[in-house]
């Protein structure tokens, strides 16, 4: 496969030149005609992803991740950050998988907040350091070695090459990696003239073209990834709500001022809160006893609702939810007179 | 701007070759949105259900989808639940099977998954063809995204991907020809793009719902149809339960008016056996009682059962109304008797009563209007009590359920009816129907 990738590597370059005119003799044509020809059949090379620690025992799966800031090695093609880019492409395929993983959002924060000003930086951060200021089990680096975006009248191609290498933060050992070009092309030797012209509109577009090529990058590279979610689903389990009461009524409207009291009991220690149907959610509760939740809410002037369920809810700290309806009863709100 | 002019050119290309061709590949997007769909904030939790198939051979391309539909919508304004927890919760549950998740109530997938909205999926095709000089991909998907605190439906489209090669699309040589239709059909790469692309193209509106146009909105909201049965009946027993508050005052009036030998007779202190200890009789009708609960716990449950499964693990109900052969007959008179141990099988109600027994019912309403009384007959006949009506003087239909030679077996059905049901009652002796 790594031959076949050598051979569109050279045929690209020589194809480069002799458009530019710097290649002009028949020999040099057929050579490149053939190389071409390889391409047809080499097709886009599978992620050869090496996995460096066998993570068959469930006590060895890091369960918390964070993708770090990935780095560019060259220049940004057309100014578009495609480590970026690749970036949050690779988290949304990766939240697919059976880990935790933490925001990207949350992680540039947390490692803005510990003195990091380049991306590139982070490459140097020892395990101690990333695990004290990510809190995480496993951590995931990934470097844009080479990116191209080329398009011209019988070929187009954008490619991505980059390492990805998961980190146990706990041994401080490579879980897997793996070096992999993608690419998405389109010449004159593959299938169509409706399909070179189409690919190569895609391909001027350069942001959606490496952004597509980034997907495909992603998607096969996550059919690679170690999956531990069969390990984790024996383990789950959502905050209990034993018991959900209010004092609404059979067949009762109520009005502005009046208080819907929601009363809930379940697991201890937990953050409670009810909604009126989906009409209005997060109405806070709070713990009078350990494991028993009460809250209120007071009818506004504004506010009207046909019939509505209410549903209690539990939150545990990793954001796992248990939900209850009370169905003994609905809320009926008429619309105030006074509006 | 070049590259704006090079894409025009392009365009014009593209157009006069689609003209050439004889087909071309397509999308057929049916999409539409609910206007809630923009409440739904990053405190809300949306779960992707597994992927329903309609061909074992599909799985791979509904994982693919699955994916896909998790990487898209990470960018949207909700939070996703993620894949393996709602995975083990649906295994936990008894729940593997994709096909049976539509016909699930969306209200019990907010308690199982603990999510406020859930999307549902079916493949409904994937079709590869291949015809030497041609060969082409189909692909067809449904959608549908439902707000389990309301039913509502949010989000629901239909999808049809089509592309092909070959020689539909100008081949550039006979190579080409008769090669890139094979190439287009057995490459899984193209499958994988083309899945991509439905995707991407599939999920716009619910990533951005705001730019939703007029014609992309229900008119009205829609509540999904298990939601409707489900909230139907919540409000029916809210109606049945307001008649029989009502009711209750209206038979107290009239217990008041009757005669003070009747009152003797007939009144009895409501129901509190909470404190009461078990009777030897109470204890030789465990049996029976537990397979009342169990069956009564089935069919009152507000949603369908989990599984199949689960349902076949229950025992098949008693029916109260098999142990015991109700034929209406005019006993008025009933003197007191000494209590005997009650024996269901065999002894019917006339039997019992003939034999000057005294026995004892549950009163669950007492309606001056027949018909509500009905209502209230046929709402529990359908949970597996042996309910009937009697009338007393006073042109007064009460509702009365079961009759019992203990007390103490009225007063456990009593209690039970009081958790179970919600059912103000109280215990009577049974005067005939």
């Amino acid at each position: 496969m790594h031959k076949i990738q050598e051979m569109q590597t050279f045929s690209i370059t020589y194809m480069k030149a002799w458009l530019a005119g710097k290649q002009n003799s028949l020999l040099q044509k057929l050579t490149i005609f053939i190389l071409l020809f390889g391409m047809v059949f080499g097709g886009c090379g599978t992620v050869d992803l090496k996995v460096r620690k066998n993570l068959d025992h469930p006590n060895i799966h890091p369960n918390t991740v964070a993708i770090l800031p990935f780095t560019l090695a060259g220049p940004t093609p057309e100014g578009v950050p495609v480590h970026r880019l690749f970036r949050e492409c690779f988290f949304n395929y990766f939240s697919y998988l059976g880990y935790v993983d933490v925001p990207l959002e949350t992680i540039d924060y947390k490692l803005q907040a510990a003195g990091m000003k380049k991306y590139k930086e982070v490459l140097g951060f020892s395990s101690e350091k990333l695990r004290d200021i990510l809190a995480v089990d496993a951590v995931i680096k990934g470097q844009v070695l080479e990116t191209n975006n080329f398009t011209g009248g019988i070929h187009a191609e954008t490619s991505i090459k980059a390492k990805i290498e998961m980190i146990d933060l706990r041994t401080g050992e490579t879980l897997w990696e793996t070096e992999h070009k993608q690419r998405i092309y389109s010449g004159i030797l593959s299938p169509t003239v409706v399909e070179i012209i189409q690919d190569q509109m895609d391909n001027v577009k350069v942001h959606q073209a490496l952004y597509k090529t980034a997907e495909m990058f992603s998607i096969g590279i996550m059919m690679k990834i170690p999956d531990p979610a069969e390990v984790w689903q024996k383990e789950i389990r959502l905050p209990e709500i034993k018991s959900i009461e209010t004092n609404l009524k059979l067949n009762q409207k109520l009005k502005p001022n009046d208080r819907i009291y929601v009363n809930l009991t379940g697991d201890a220690g937990l953050k409670g809160s009810f909604g009126i149907g989906s009409w209005k959610s997060n109405i806070p509760l709070r713990e009078i006893n350990p494991g028993m939740y009460s809250g209120s809410y007071i009818v506004q002037e504004s506010d009207e609702i046909s019939s509505a369920l209410i549903v209690g809810t539990l939150k545990n700290a990793q954001g796992l939810t248990g939900k209850r309806f009370y169905k003994h009863g609905m809320a009926v709100i008429e619309k105030s007179s006074l509006n | 701007m070049k590259n704006t002019q090079y894409i025009k050119i392009l365009q014009r290309l593209v157009v006069g070759c689609m003209a050439l061709s004889m087909s071309a590949c397509a999308t057929d997007l049916q999409t539409r949105v609910a206007g809630n769909l923009t409440a739904l904030s990053k405190n809300q939790t949306v779960a992707i259900l597994p992927v329903e198939t309609s061909d074992p051979g599909q799985k791979e391309m509904a994982k693919m989808f699955r994916q896909g539909l998790y990487a898209n919508l990470k960018q949207s304004e909700f939070h996703l639940l993620e894949r393996y927890v709602i995975d083990g919760l649906l295994k936990q549950n008894k729940l593997t099977d994709p096909s049976i998740l539509l016909n699930i109530n969306p209200m019990q997938f907010g308690e199982i998954l603990g999510v406020d909205a859930i999307v549902f999926s079916r493949i409904n095709k994937v079709e590869r063809s291949y015809f030497v000089l041609h060969s082409s991909i189909k692909l067809s998907v449904s959608v549908q995204m439902v707000d389990t605190r309301s039913g509502e439906i949010l989000w629901r489209a239909e999808q049809t991907e089509q592309d092909f090669s070959g020689i539909g699309k100008i081949p550039t040589g006979i190579t080409t020809a008769l090669l890139a239709p094979i190439q287009f059909v057995t490459n899984k790469f193209n499958l994988s793009r083309m899945t991509s692309n439905m995707v991407d193209k599939l999920t716009v509106l619910v990533k951005h719902p705001n730019e939703a146009d007029r014609e992309n909105q229900f008119e009205k909201p829609i509540i999904a149809k298990n939601a409707t049965h489900e909230l139907k009946k919540i409000e029916e027993l809210q109606q049945l339960k307001a008649e029989w508050q009502e009711a209750m005052i209206l038979h107290e009036k009239a217990e008041l008016s009757a005669s003070s030998k009747n009152l003797e007779s007939n009144k009895e202190p409501l129901v509190e056996i909470a404190t009461k200890p078990e009777s030897n009789s109470v204890k030789k009708n465990k049996i029976q009682a537990h397979s009342i609960v169990q069956k009564i716990k089935r069919v009152e449950s507000e949603m369908p059962p989990l599984s199949p499964q689960k349902e076949a693990m229950i025992p098949t109900p008693i029916y109260m109304s098999q142990a015991i052969t109700v034929k209406p007959i005019s006993v008025i008179e009933s003197k007191e008797a000494p209590p005997i141990t009650r024996s269901y099988v065999g002894t019917s109600a006339k039997q019992l009563t003939s034999s000057k027994t005294q026995l004892y019912t549950v009163q669950v309403g007492a309606y001056k209007t027949k018909a509500h009384a009905r209502k209230l007959e046929r709402s529990l006949k359908r949970k597996g009590y042996d309910v009937f009506i009697t009338q007393n003087g006073k042109n007064i239909y009460r509702v009365q359920v079961d009759r019992f030679a203990s007390k103490e077996d009225a007063i456990k059905l009593a209690h039970h009816i009081q958790i179970q049901e919600k059912l103000k009652n109280f215990v009577t002796r049974f005067s005939g129907v």
